[in-house]
């Protein structure tokens, strides 16, 4: 599936880390590490994963009219980050949950969220809302 | 499209991440209608320009996965105002460029913030850098 034809079907897996890594030593680094990649390895090879990557922890934040204010990463609250993602081109959610239960990272603490994609913008989505709510008061 | 394959080192891509899902809430109809069609003709327009290889807008609902035990609840765990509402993956080759992107998003006037961030790299839980620091540091 290629992600650009914007079908619906499909998940986003984001996985919150937190600096796992630290305090483990070399072995265990090692070994976790492996696990990860066999992990990754073993989706590719079902089919399962359109696209993932890790990201760096580095960044920048933009926000407010005309994106006047830009701050640099690492983030605020970085004790959490969002450390990788996942696009899974699985049919159901429960496909989807089946598949981030699966991830390495949930022994140490980190937590994957899972997002069904969707082809409509919220602000759409709430744009109807409004006409239906609307529609009801006339009514 | 390099920035798609989890498994290719060396490339260059960015995440953007559209932060807040409740922005568009105090906005009229026509408003939203606009916000809405800009933000569309902006993703067609990286796209044609093969800045954007993949994006969607996210279904608030989802579930996260969390702990040892891969514990499932409802739901992304991140308020209204700092859960993600989609993404764009971007094919350039500077944070610059990205940010530049960034500030581009029609969400901004009202709230809207986005997150840029590097991908890196194959290993989809820590940055690289971060585990060769914590070897080195075990050694």
């Amino acid at each position: 599936m290629n992600a650009m034809e914007m079908s619906n079907q499909g998940y986003l897996l984001l996985l919150h880390a937190n600096e796992w890594w630290k305090g483990l030593g070399r072995e265990e680094l090692e070994k976790h590490i492996a696990q990860n990649h066999a992990w990754l390895e073993g989706l590719m090879a079902s089919g399962k994963i359109t696209a993932g990557q890790a990201l760096a922890r580095s960044g920048a934040m933009v926000s407010g009219k005309n994106g006047r204010n830009i701050t640099d990463g690492p983030f605020a609250e970085a004790k959490e980050v969002i450390a990788g993602y996942l696009l899974l081109n699985v049919r159901t959610l429960e496909e989807a949950v089946a598949v981030a239960k699966t991830c390495p990272c949930l022994a140490f603490g980190g937590k994957v969220e899972v997002r069904p994609l969707t082809n409509e913008c919220l602000s759409t989505k709430r744009l109807e809302e409004l006409k239906r709510e609307e529609e009801l008061a006339a009514a | 499209m390099s920035v798609l394959n989890p498994t290719e080192k060396n490339h260059h891509g960015f995440m953007l991440l559209f932060i807040g899902t409740d922005w568009h809430r105090g906005l009229s109809p026509e408003e939203m209608q606009k916000v809405s069609e800009q933000w569309m003709a902006w993703f067609k327009r990286l796209t044609e320009q093969g800045k954007a290889v993949a994006g969607h807008p996210l279904e608030h609902d989802g579930k996260t996965v969390s702990g040892k035990n891969a514990h499932v609840t409802d739901g992304p765990f991140a308020e209204a105002k700092e859960a993600i509402g989609g993404y764009f993956l971007l094919d350039v080759a500077t944070m610059d460029e990205a940010v530049a992107i960034a500030r581009q998003c029609p969400g901004l006037p009202y709230g809207a913030k986005v997150e840029v961030r590097a991908v890196r790299a194959a290993c989809p839980l820590a940055p690289e850098n971060k585990i060769e620091e914590a070897l080195g540091g075990a050694k």
